[in-house]
């Protein structure tokens, strides 16, 4: 099959940006949306040019590395899925990808492709931790979690950084990340010990960098992990939690 | 090609293993340890390269304890490292079930599994420490799989016949990656890290013969720097990636391990590489890498081929009769569950032997209509829904209504660099953990043990071996960035990221990794003979040739520039896989996942030769390279021939 | 270190939250938000007191202005109404605005494209026709500055409430304007009050479910209650 290409390019991040237009010919269905950057970029070194930069590792799923916006919607037009698996034969009738980094004022092109996300790491460090040092932790058998838990626990900690959610959101909200992550500690006996310090310092992060939540629920449609909305309500209930009881805990 | 115009032979080097009985060694060589005393730790710092669960678990236990850290990635955040992609589980010897197991049987299982070409005493302390491992992570936020009464689940892995592999459904590795990198973004938020994100390690600084800091550069600006420390930590993965098509990351590489190879840290056994029998297919030419399908499918899928070669008739439309589950068949007692360098070998014999299925012939079932019949189809979504999904997204087939289609390839690498009992290189104070290093796992790594080496590397045995170290260094100055030998050492790294922009050639570093890749599965693959082998290191020679003059790098070094970041590490894969098939050409024996075809018993396995190999082979750097050896001695386990029937 | 990698380091000291955080504005709006659910949830019950009759509306009206008289002054529960749900009103408003401006900030230059959501989406554009709305059903019904030619003030005996409705929604544009406005009422409403779920954690699944439901349930049955009177008037059955 063919395809026409749009990809954003930009050489650093000071540089304004710009669209490049390509046309790839004989493409497999079974060719990945990252293939198609392979090949891509293999024509454009070929006609002597730079070839795109964009982030992309494991190609499995899982490291979170990669994620482009495509006509639009961060990872692609298939649904919670990411964009090392997102395949050309899921694309329906699609002749034209408009490729372009995740969009957020949280997360500045570094160059094409590539975006600068450590706004979520300094989410994750200044809460996202249990202050449990090494060798000191209790038996993990001495503290029972449900099999219901264990595996909600899970649901949310499924979450791969990519952020994604933050790219669809319209007002560039890391809600479901922090929320997901703050859900799935609150679930657990060890992390939740400190819940309360938790949620504090997790929305004093969340609010610094990222914009406010309005329920638009557009992260909830492309996020790899299938992370719930209720992630979200989970970041305010914890917070609440911590405001009333005004207690580390 | 004569083995002996390749390389020489040098001298038998030794671990430092305590001279007591291999369980009681840990304990020994822990009691042996300098401490250094609270209020002096921050004066000392120590450089991790790679935040992978060995350099965050060594990072944070480290600044845990006070002192200072720097800590290096090639990736945008720490929790990316290829420890994330791990999927079946993390293996303890908690023996909390009545299934008969115990730290000796766990000791039994890895030494045995590795085909007696490990360290006795390291299995056990992997299989101590590993009861710790469990219960940090968890209390540090791993949610692993729970029973109905709220105690820990474990399923089983290749290669042994009880329950002790704990998980947290198909994601493990993500589970105790991220934990893991939390851990150390708690410190970088206690200011007791600073965190170096998308900087590459080019090189090691030595003076005096110790590691005194490395050589990195930013690969958003190009700028290249020395970094100075008292002791380096590198555990910066494994090589798997030389093959081109693997299992590992796009930008896993060798290039931290190699550099310091060149500036004498020594490298075991490089040509243990163990192909994983339970990834997917390569389907198309232009695909970059394969995708791993967790080994732990094995404990409900059944593999099959079709009895007739050449049969291409639809899998469902196979009857029983006409199929062949070839593991169950000659490997009885173990069944879809022998280790892996078995399964790895006899899907290839089947393949090799036209029963291979798929459009290009490359692969066999992995069938779980047989499950899904058994204990339904929820039960086999909640163990492998994430897998289901991701083969199914792969390939555009439903696993839940036809079989899986499988292959091995290339995955875990065993060699590494060399290191003693404390994980310290032949480079004193350059110290290495998890895959990037060898050591536990001899010639074969047990399914779900790489997971937990590398954990107990990090958290349990360098925060007691480093500071051992930085003991004797307390109170020395930093190496100053402006010294002759940092100042040298960064002239080099920029010299040679001028070279490789300037070749001006045709191809680029992706091509040549392809090829690398595809010289590498032919002669240093599943099956290796001395021709192949001798075939290969001359194609190596021949690419690399080519390589420094052909090579094409668009862009210039002052940016984010991928494709230089990729030719540099092509250009130390090219080296390294030269040393590989090197060192499987100087092995006269087939030990677990290296097989010499001149070397197998009649029915077709593996042939130790214990009197003249039992040894680790212990690689300098030189021209030619330089083998020594590390003589291995077995206590507790007896030296047998590895029987799974 | 240079600056590009001082603002790729996850150890660079993060800014800070504003200082009113947007999980106080949000609240405010939750809370206020329910408050205007109860008022306009009465209200739609008072004015279904049309079908009881003239008097029946207009000494609903009446009591209004002199209940619990003489433990409140004349007007005095009017008054108190008037002031909580003006200061919420601002509350409302004001945090709203700043959300807004907040969503767009963080967002960046780049804004999203090619997506649906219409709930989340139309809430300011609804939120500012029912401000408009609110303007002029007080200047209609309650100050009768642009109410119908016969608009007649309360005396301290009597209400014309009823009159004055029924005058007003007789003009067609008054009446549709109030059509069109309870059709944004519903939109803002269902969304609004399931947005409150998320805003105040309520994260068990069973509830948000019921949440969700009783949301749009109750947006769209006070909507369609209150749109039935410009109706009935047009009908000729209130007159």
């Amino acid at each position: 099959m063919k395809l026409a290409i749009e990809v954003w390019r930009q050489s650093d991040p000071l540089d304004k940006g710009h669209w490049e237009r390509h046309e790839l010919d004989e493409l497999s269905p079974n060719a990945s949306l990252l293939d198609v950057i392979d090949l891509l970029n293999q024509q454009i070194v070929d006609g002597g040019g730079e070839a795109v930069a964009y982030e992309s590792d494991c190609r499995e799923g899982i490291c979170g590395a990669c994620g482009v916006t495509v006509n639009g919607v961060p990872h692609g037009p298939v649904p919670n899925t990411p964009s090392c698996r997102q395949h050309l034969r899921a694309f329906g009738d699609i002749k034209r990808l408009r490729i372009e980094p995740l969009r957020s004022a949280s997360f500045p092109v570094v160059r094409d492709l590539v975006v600068d996300r450590s706004a979520l790491d300094r989410l994750a460090a200044a809460g996202g931790t249990v202050a449990v040092n090494a060798g000191k932790a209790p038996d993990a058998d001495a503290l029972p979690v449900t099999h219901a838990d264990a595996e909600l626990a899970l649901d949310f900690a499924a979450c791969i950084g990519c952020g994604a959610c933050v790219a669809a959101c319209p007002n560039g909200s890391a809600h479901l990340f922090a929320g997901a992550k703050v859900a799935h500690l609150a679930l657990l006996p060890q992390p939740s010990t400190e819940r309360g310090r938790r949620a504090r310092a997790m929305v004093d992060a969340v609010e610094a960098e990222f914009g406010p939540c309005s329920t638009y629920g557009e992260c909830v449609k492309v996020c790899p992990a299938g992370i719930d909305l209720a992630a979200v309500a989970a970041l305010h209930r914890e917070r609440l939690r911590g405001a009333l009881r005004g207690r580390d805990d | 090609m004569n083995v002996n115009r390749l390389r020489r032979t040098g001298h038998d080097v030794d671990a430092r293993v305590p001279h007591v009985p291999p369980a009681e060694a840990w304990a020994a060589r822990k009691l042996s340890y300098k401490l250094v005393s609270p209020t002096n730790r921050r004066h000392l710092k120590v450089i991790v390269v790679g935040t992978g669960l060995a350099g965050s678990g060594a990072a944070a236990a480290l600044a845990e304890l006070g002192y200072e850290v720097e800590v290096f990635t090639y990736h945008d955040a720490p929790r990316r490292a290829h420890s994330v992609a791990a999927q079946g589980g993390i293996n303890a010897a908690r023996a909390r079930a009545v299934d008969n197991d115990s730290l000796e049987r766990f000791v039994i299982d890895v030494v045995k599994g590795g085909d007696f070409r490990g360290r006795e005493a390291e299995a056990y302390r992997l299989g101590e420490e590993s009861v710790r491992v469990i219960d940090h992570l968890n209390a540090i936020g791993a949610p692993f799989a729970r029973e109905y009464g709220g105690m820990l689940a474990t399923r089983s892995f290749g290669g042994v016949q009880v329950s002790r592999t704990y998980y947290t459904r198909g994601q493990t590795g993500q589970q105790l990656q991220v934990a893991a990198a939390q851990a150390l973004l708690r410190q970088v938020h206690a200011g007791k890290i600073t965190l170096h994100t998308r900087h590459e390690m080019l090189d090691l600084i030595v003076d005096g013969g110790r590691a005194r800091g490395i050589v990195a550069r930013n690969l958003v600006t190009g700028d290249v720097r020395a970094y100075s420390a008292h002791a380096v930590v590198l555990a910066t993965g494994g090589y798997g990636s030389v093959f081109f098509h693997s299992t590992l990351a796009r930008h896993s590489n060798a290039s931290a391990a190699w550099r310091a190879h060149l500036r004498g840290a020594h490298l075991a056994s490089p040509s243990f590489v163990q192909f994983h029998p339970t990834a997917l297919p390569v389907d198309s030419p232009h695909q970059s890498k394969t995708t791993l399908m967790s080994e732990s499918l094995r404990n409900d899928g059944r593999i099959w081929v079709p009895v007739r070669p050449g049969d291409d008739r639809a899998p469902l439309l196979i009857p029983e009769t006409e199929r062949d589950y070839y593991l169950e068949r000659q490997y009885p007692a173990y069944g879809n569950l022998a280790p892996r360098d078995i399964s790895s070998r006899a899907a290839r014999r089947m393949i090799d032997a036209g029963h291979g299925v798929g459009p290009l012939r490359n692969s066999v079932y992995l069938d779980f209509s047989d499950a899904i019949a058994r204990v339904g189809r929820a039960t086999i979504e909640e163990r492998y829904g994430n897998l289901f999904h991701m083969y199914s997204d792969v390939t555009g087939e439903d696993p839940y209504t036809e079989p899986m289609r499988i292959a091995p390839a290339a995955h875990f690498t065993m060699g590494g660099l060399w290191s003693d009992f404390d994980l310290m290189t032949s480079i004193p104070g350059l110290f290495v953990g998890g895959e990037a290093g060898s050591g536990y796992h001899g010639a074969n790594r047990l399914g779900a043990n790489s997971l937990l080496s590398a954990c107990v590397d990090g958290w349990f045995t360098l925060p007691l071996s480093v500071p051992n170290y930085l003991a004797g260094v307390r109170g020395e100055e930093l190496l100053g960035e402006d010294s002759p030998v940092a100042h040298s050492a960064v002239a080099e790294v920029r010299a040679r990221v001028d070279e490789l922009l300037s070749i001006g050639g045709t191809t680029r570093a992706s091509t040549f990794h392809r090829e690398l890749g595809e010289i590498l599965y032919a002669g240093c693959g599943f099956g290796r003979t001395a021709e192949g082998l001798s075939t290969a290191i001359a194609a190596i020679a021949e690419l690399r040739e080519r390589f420094w003059t052909d090579l094409r790098v668009p862009g210039t070094a002052d940016r984010l520039n991928q494709e230089l970041e990729e030719a540099g590490r092509v250009a130390d894969f090219l080296d390294l896989g030269h040393l590989m098939c090197l060192d499987a050409l100087d092995r006269e024996e087939s030990a677990g996942a290296h097989f010499r075809e001149e070397h197998q018993t009649s029915s077709g396995e593996a042939k130790r030769n214990d009197k003249r190999w039992a040894f680790t082979s212990v690689w300098q750097h030189g021209s030619p390279p330089i083998r020594h050896r590390e003589p291995l001695r077995f206590s507790a386990v007896k030296l047998q021939e590895r029987d799974y029937r | 270190m240079s600056t590009a990698t001082k603002r790729s380091s996850p150890a660079r000291r993060a800014p800070r939250r504003p200082a009113i955080t947007s999980f106080a504005l949000k609240i405010t709006m939750a809370v206020t938000g329910w408050l205007f659910a109860a008022f306009v949830g009465i209200h739609m019950y008072g004015n279904l007191k049309a079908y009881a009759g003239a008097d029946a509306y207009n000494s609903y009206s009446f009591w209004l202005r002199n209940a619990f008289y003489p433990l409140l002054p004349h007007e005095g529960l009017l008054w108190i109404m008037r002031v909580v749900l003006a200061v919420a009103l601002v509350a409302h408003v004001g945090a709203s605005a700043i959300l807004w401006a907040r969503g767009r900030r963080f967002r960046g230059p780049h804004r999203r494209g090619s997506y649906f959501a219409l709930g989340a989406r139309s809430m300011p554009w609804t939120g500012i026709l029912l401000l408009a709305f609110i303007v002029f059903h007080l200047l209609d019904l309650t100050l009768g500055i642009f109410g119908a030619a016969t608009y007649q003030h309360a005396t301290p005996t009597e209400s014309f409430a009823f009159q004055n409705t029924v005058t007003s929604f007789q003009r067609p544009l008054a009446g549709g304007f109030y059509l069109l406005t309870m059709v944004a009422l519903a939109a803002h409403l269902a969304h609004g009050l399931w947005t409150t779920a998320n805003d105040v954690g309520v994260t068990a699944p069973r509830v948000r479910r019921v949440w969700k439901v009783v949301a749009y349930a109750v947006a769209i049955v006070i909507a369609l209650g209150n749109a039935t009177l410009p109706i009935a008037v047009w009908l000729g059955v209130l007159s």
